[in-house]
């Protein structure tokens, strides 16, 4: 159970370091989102493979698993001009697996506070986050 | 007079010198000059902004009175030229002193100008700008034992240029995939072999490292040889990529050997063996039960450099609360020692520090808790030839001098 609650705090860090890298002066650094992004795989892993119950639901997880990996890797691999655009949602090829999150929320913002982000499925939470 | 250069030996006490404003006093440094090398720009096709921050210096080999550097940000390198003046000429025929033209009826005899000596003035100026080389960061730069090229490289590719030519670089190396889903590892540092110059290393996030050779082919995608430790499972953990991940290469001045700094270890490699490291030493393994914590404010992303000495018996690397370590191949001895102001008065012999782990504690031990993480050393240097090291600390720049040079001047 520890490492469950271990694994999803990891997440979250992870997450917020992506989030935060977006506003960073000089750009993404792509060394540094390739290893947060790994901690994030490893993290979900131990997440989903330990038997204890989990925090949140998690159906339809499996198959969101390889898509946005792939989508965050994109993400960071495209000019990134994308990501700093001040409109929100999509319209470019390199986001167009992103689900429909990001045009709700105000650009430059996360759309949700810490407790309602603890209760979601962190994939959810990525693709809100951009 | 012919040097005798000692090998160090870490039992030597280390002293620290300081700048003062006796120019002729042994061992006192000053600054020499100071200038503004590259400029925050707008990239305003990719909405990004490219900082100002230097992230490489590399010297030329010097090759007439000037010196001459590379300089390099996230996207621009720049080689620089740093001359002295220490004459001026006097006696003009046409201009007075003040460079104003004479009225010519009032000269009668014609002079030859003589030099006269004036204070020493130093005098830089960018001579070649190498731009738009790079999509991604530049990590590193190095010259070639050739003197005439020097490569750069960012996280995905490596770029050959020649020092007289600025509008076009040769990619000599290229790991971006097909398709960016498939990226796993990124370029972290290279460096050019220093007396082949057709061969060069560099280092990947993954921990390996990749020996090429210019001379098989154009594009240097397929190493020569691949240098890589196989990881050790019983330490796995969540930030295993990460700390694994090499922050600085260098050849050793033999070209016999590398030495790699990850995040907790410095690693020697022969360039004869390919499967591992023949030596390992623990820089602060102290850390390894705190990465989280490291991860959490960032510290665990921290790029620490290396150095040899120059006879390659001892390497030195930076930590963190302005310690640095200095570890002895022959003898297996290391020593931690500290840069900071309150250790560092003008030839205060340097104390060897330790860090304590648990309830074992000596007197003037630091305990890991205690340790100051915004105090780091990332940059140290050594010089060439002797007992002088360089030591980088937050905004202080910290010279150090073995004791036994010292007492032979």
């Amino acid at each position: 159970m520890e490492f469950k609650l271990e694994a999803h705090r990891i997440v979250s860090i992870s997450l917020g370091k992506i989030y935060n890298s977006r506003v960073q002066r000089g750009g993404i650094k792509l060394h540094k989102n390739l290893l947060v992004s790994l901690v994030l795989r490893s993290a979900r892993q131990v997440y989903l493979s330990d038997p204890c119950p989990g925090l949140y639901l998690e159906d339809g997880e499996e198959e969101m698993e390889t898509g946005n990996v792939a989508n965050l890797i994109s993400i960071f691999g495209s000019s990134f001009s994308g990501l700093l655009r001040k409109s929100p949602g999509g319209g470019r090829e390199e986001e167009e697996g992103e689900e429909s999150g990001p045009e709700a929320a105000e650009p430059g913002q996360i759309c949700c506070d810490k407790p309602v982000l603890r209760d979601i499925n962190p994939w959810s939470t990525a693709i809100v986050a951009f | 007079m012919r040097w005798h250069q000692a090998v160090p030996q870490l039992s030597h006490p280390w002293v620290s010198l300081q700048s003062k404003n006796a120019p002729h006093s042994q061992g006192e440094y000053d600054v020499y000059s100071t200038f503004q090398s590259h400029e925050p720009e707008f990239d305003y096709l990719k909405s990004l902004e490219i900082e100002e921050k230097i992230n490489k210096i590399k010297w030329l080999p010097q090759q007439n009175a000037a010196h001459s550097l590379l300089s390099t940000n996230d996207k621009t390198i720049k080689l620089w030229k740093v001359t002295e003046r220490d004459k001026r000429p006097e006696g003009y025929n046409l201009k007075d002193e003040e460079g104003k033209l004479k009225d010519l009826s009032t000269v009668t005899s014609l002079q030859v100008p003589v030099l006269k000596p004036m204070d020493l003035m130093v005098e830089v100026s960018p001579r070649r700008i190498f731009a738009n080389g790079h999509t991604y960061h530049i990590n590193s730069i190095s010259v070639n034992s050739d003197c005439e090229t020097y490569m750069s490289a960012d996280d995905l590719r490596i770029n050959l240029w020649h020092l007289a030519v600025t509008d076009r670089s040769f990619n000599i190396v290229d790991i971006k995939p097909a398709n960016m889903e498939d990226l796993t590892e990124v370029i972290t540092a290279s460096e050019f072999h220093p007396h082949h110059c057709n061969l060069f290393v560099y280092s990947s996030s993954k921990g390996s490292l990749r020996l090429c050779d210019m001379r098989a082919a154009a594009l240097c995608d397929k190493h020569s040889k691949l240098f890589e430790e196989p990881e050790d499972p019983s330490s796995r953990s969540f930030f295993s990529e990460i700390i694994s991940s090499v922050s600085d290469v260098k050849f050793s001045h033999s070209g016999r050997y590398m030495l790699t700094r990850d995040y907790l270890t410095v690693k020697v490699w022969d360039l004869n063996m390919e499967a591992r490291p023949i030596e390992t030493y623990q820089v602060h393994d102290y850390l390894r039960s705190k990465l989280c914590s490291l991860y959490e404010n960032d510290c665990i992303f921290d790029k620490f450099e290396c150095a040899w000495n120059g006879s390659d018996s001892v390497i030195m690397t930076g930590a963190y609360n302005n310690f640095f370590r200095m570890f002895d191949r022959n003898s297996k001895r290391d020593v931690t020692l500290e840069a900071s102001r309150e250790s560092s008065k003008p030839r205060a012999v340097l104390k060897p520090r330790r860090v304590c782990v648990g309830s074992k504690r000596r007197r003037d031990d630091i305990s890991v808790d205690s340790l100051d993480f915004t105090k780091k050393i990332l940059h140290t240097a050594w010089h060439p030839a002797e007992n002088i090291i360089a030591i980088a600390a937050t905004n202080n720049l910290y010279i150090f001098q073995d004791k036994v040079n010292s007492d032979m001047h």
